[in-house]
């Protein structure tokens, strides 16, 4: 047998193989929502990890973040209120046929999903960065940011949760919160004096933990 | 002299051809895509055409993520019988070119006359693309252009892919994640997913006018490849977002002239010729790294006038490539690299007198550097070799275009500036230089020219929209 038989019998047999795996969907007995569901966190998976965690900085971790954040967000996406470069680039697109239920569900899974590990760094910059974070800089009138975060960055509803998210996402939301090209009126006031450095450093923090 | 002779013209004309006009050859950015999932460019693009991590998983999906309102239908089972976007994912692609080459070209009639010194294609391309969804799991990126050069119309790449998603128990409520998918495409290499391989490989956009090299191997889209003249069919899959493996099996397929294929056409498959891929990418931070290889064994008749029975000539090529990008916020830096080697055995040839040697090889080489800022101003730095053994015949003297000695040597670089004042426009200078070509530095073609009149300033303008 050469090698032209070989490869026809491989495709032969995948594009079978294919066809009744199609096929064995059609009957599954999985009910719709549930099935449209699984096929939106596939999707959602695509950058941000199907388990929430994800490998580039760009895409931020969904696991273990708060259901109501990742719900307030996709409305914000959806509605296009959430207007940063990034969620133009990708999330107006993607949030745009969502469903109430389908938000919902997205929310609810992520947020059950085991949280991502934090990852050391820097450590001075990392004392500097839990610094900021648990007592805020009060010689520049900002508040701890563990106050609404928790101690813990674990998040509280409708306030992120920040630990072990990737630090290049955080500081470039800092930044575009800073700019206003993201809107969120509660942390336009508290980072407005917030230095680049002292981000950085606090971001370094989060990343680690 | 080639090089300062093309810059003292360069401005002014590049000036002329300002915003009025498009790119080259071939084509492929595809606001269709931009324009079902409601992302923008740059979600599957480092700078168009080269794909992100994002653009990769997108083909691999099969093109069908969507953002827009669908039409759908069901059966009584509840079976999904239709699903399209209710606007189609239709977009176009304008190339406007100018290309001069460092000495101007023989005149094609006139014996000891002289071409036309530098020519302006409007257009050089215009495609209409569908590109999207079909159905669920179905989807294509479907090609239609207009050749300025060749006042032609036809079909241009075109991959049609069913793609199906699996989860399976891994450890740790890690499910692993499969794609299992399968292509319908007509230029070994267009189904891929890296810009290393020879469909989507640099340069993304070259002079379709200029001299190009004797031969190239046949997995290569260039001279003499099977570009848009074969159709294959293959099976893929993509495991946990490393692994890729895929066979596909091509028979030629050649648009116009007699059919069934018969002794007026030229290299045509005899039987089925294998294409296969195999790539490991690791993706870290902000960076990606792929190392694969692929390859094609292909038995075709020469045709042109030979009969498409007895002997064939037999193509293994067997290739090693390699691609790091590098995704930043401001800053964008991608490799490119690949190497080619293919073995002939060219039984039919011998006989039919267009080969003097039973066997031949071949060995291409090309590296690429890009860089780009804020995906607003960038360029690349090339280089490219091809080497092979000397065919008298295979490679014969001809002006321009043949070889002196018998040999298919040629190598040289590829400087390329871009801007692009938006996403979907990008404005090219590209400077083709030859240290060698076809066998030689001097008189290479038996003619008296020289490779360095062959290198080519090439501008260009591509939008997409």
């Amino acid at each position: 047998m050469n090698v032209n038989h070989i490869s026809v019998h491989v495709i032969g047999a995948a594009v079978f193989a294919l066809g009744m795996a199609h096929g064995a969907d059609v009957t599954d007995a999985t009910p719709a929502q549930n099935a449209a569901l699984h096929k939106t966190i596939e999707t959602c998976g695509t950058c941000h990890g199907v388990n929430g965690r994800s490998v580039s900085p760009t895409f931020p971790n969904l696991a273990a973040q708060t259901a109501p954040y990742i719900e307030a967000q996709l409305h914000a996406f959806k509605d296009q209120t959430r207007a940063d470069p990034d969620a133009q680039a990708y999330m107006w697109g993607m949030a745009s046929q969502l469903s109430e239920t389908s938000i919902s569900g997205l929310a609810g899974y992520f947020s059950q999903q085991p949280a991502p590990a934090g990852r050391g760094g820097n450590n001075t910059l990392i004392a500097q960065g839990k610094q900021i974070f648990v007592e805020g800089v009060p010689g520049q009138q900002i508040p701890a940011c563990a106050t609404c975060h928790g101690a813990q960055a674990q998040g509280n509803g409708p306030f992120p949760r920040l630990a072990g998210q990737h630090a290049p996402y955080l500081l470039r939301q800092l930044l575009v919160i800073q700019s206003v090209l993201r809107t969120a009126p509660v942390m336009h006031g508290v980072i407005k004096d917030l230095t680049k450095p002292q981000m950085e450093a606090v971001v370094a923090y989060l990343e680690s933990i | 002299m080639a090089r300062s002779h093309y810059m003292r013209g360069y401005i002014p004309i590049w000036v002329c051809l300002g915003f009025s006009v498009a790119l080259a050859n071939p084509s492929w950015a595809v606001p269709s895509f931009a324009r079902q999932t409601g992302m923008a460019c740059a979600a599957c693009h480092t700078v168009f055409p080269e794909l992100t991590p994002f653009g990769r998983e997108f083909k691999l999906n099969g093109y069908v993520l969507d953002n827009i309102k669908q039409i759908t239908g069901i059966d009584t089972s509840a079976r999904q019988t239709l699903a399209i976007n209710s606007l189609p994912p239709i977009s176009m692609n304008v190339e406007i070119s100018y290309t001069r080459t460092g000495e101007p070209l023989p005149d094609s009639a006139i014996k000891g006359a002289l071409a036309k010194d530098g020519d302006l294609l409007f257009p050089d391309q215009v495609s209409f693309f569908y590109a999207g969804k079909i159905a669920d799991g179905l989807g294509a990126f479907i090609q239609l252009t207009y050749d300025g050069a060749g006042d032609h119309f036809g079909l241009d790449n075109t991959d049609i892919r069913y793609a199906h998603h699996l989860s399976f128990g891994g450890a740790n409520g890690n499910n692993h994640e499969l794609i299992l998918g399968v292509t319908l495409n007509n230029n070994p290499t267009v189904q891929d997913v890296w810009n290393t391989t020879p469909a989507w490989g640099y340069p993304f956009a070259s002079s379709g006018t200029a001299p190009t090299q004797i031969t190239s191997a046949k997995v290569d889209s260039g001279a003499g490849g099977f570009g848009q003249t074969v159709g294959g069919l293959g099976v893929y899959a993509w495991l946990d977002d490393h692994f890729y493996v895929e066979i596909t099996n091509y028979d030629s397929s050649i648009p116009g002239g007699a059919h069934p294929l018969d002794s007026t056409q030229a290299n045509v498959i005899n039987g089925l010729a294998p294409y296969w891929r195999v790539a490991y990418e690791q993706r870290w931070d902000r960076n990606s790294l792929e190392v694969g290889a692929f390859g094609l064994d292909a038995s075709a008749h020469p045709g042109a006038g030979t009969p498409l029975q007895g002997p064939t000539d037999k193509y293994k090529d067997a290739a090693a490539d390699v691609q790091y990008q590098f995704i930043g916020e401001n800053h964008f830096f991608t490799f490119l690299g690949n190497y080619i080697h293919e073995s002939q055995t060219l039984d039919a040839s011998i006989l039919d007198g267009f080969a003097a040697n039973d066997k031949n090889r071949l060995n291409t080489v090309k590296a690429a550097g890009e860089y780009y800022y804020k995906r607003l101003i960038g360029g690349t730095v090339s280089y490219f070799s091809t080497r092979g053994g000397s065919d008298a015949l295979l490679y014969a003297p001809a002006s321009v275009a043949g070889s002196a000695n018998g040999s298919p040597n040629t190598n040289g670089y590829i400087l390329e500036f871009d801007y692009l004042p938006w996403l979907n426009t990008k404005l090219q200078t590209q400077y083709v230089g030859y240290q060698k070509f076809n066998g030689g530095t001097t008189n290479y073609d038996g003619n008296g020219r020289s490779a360095s009149n062959n290198n080519t300033l090439y501008l260009l303008v591509w939008i997409a929209f």
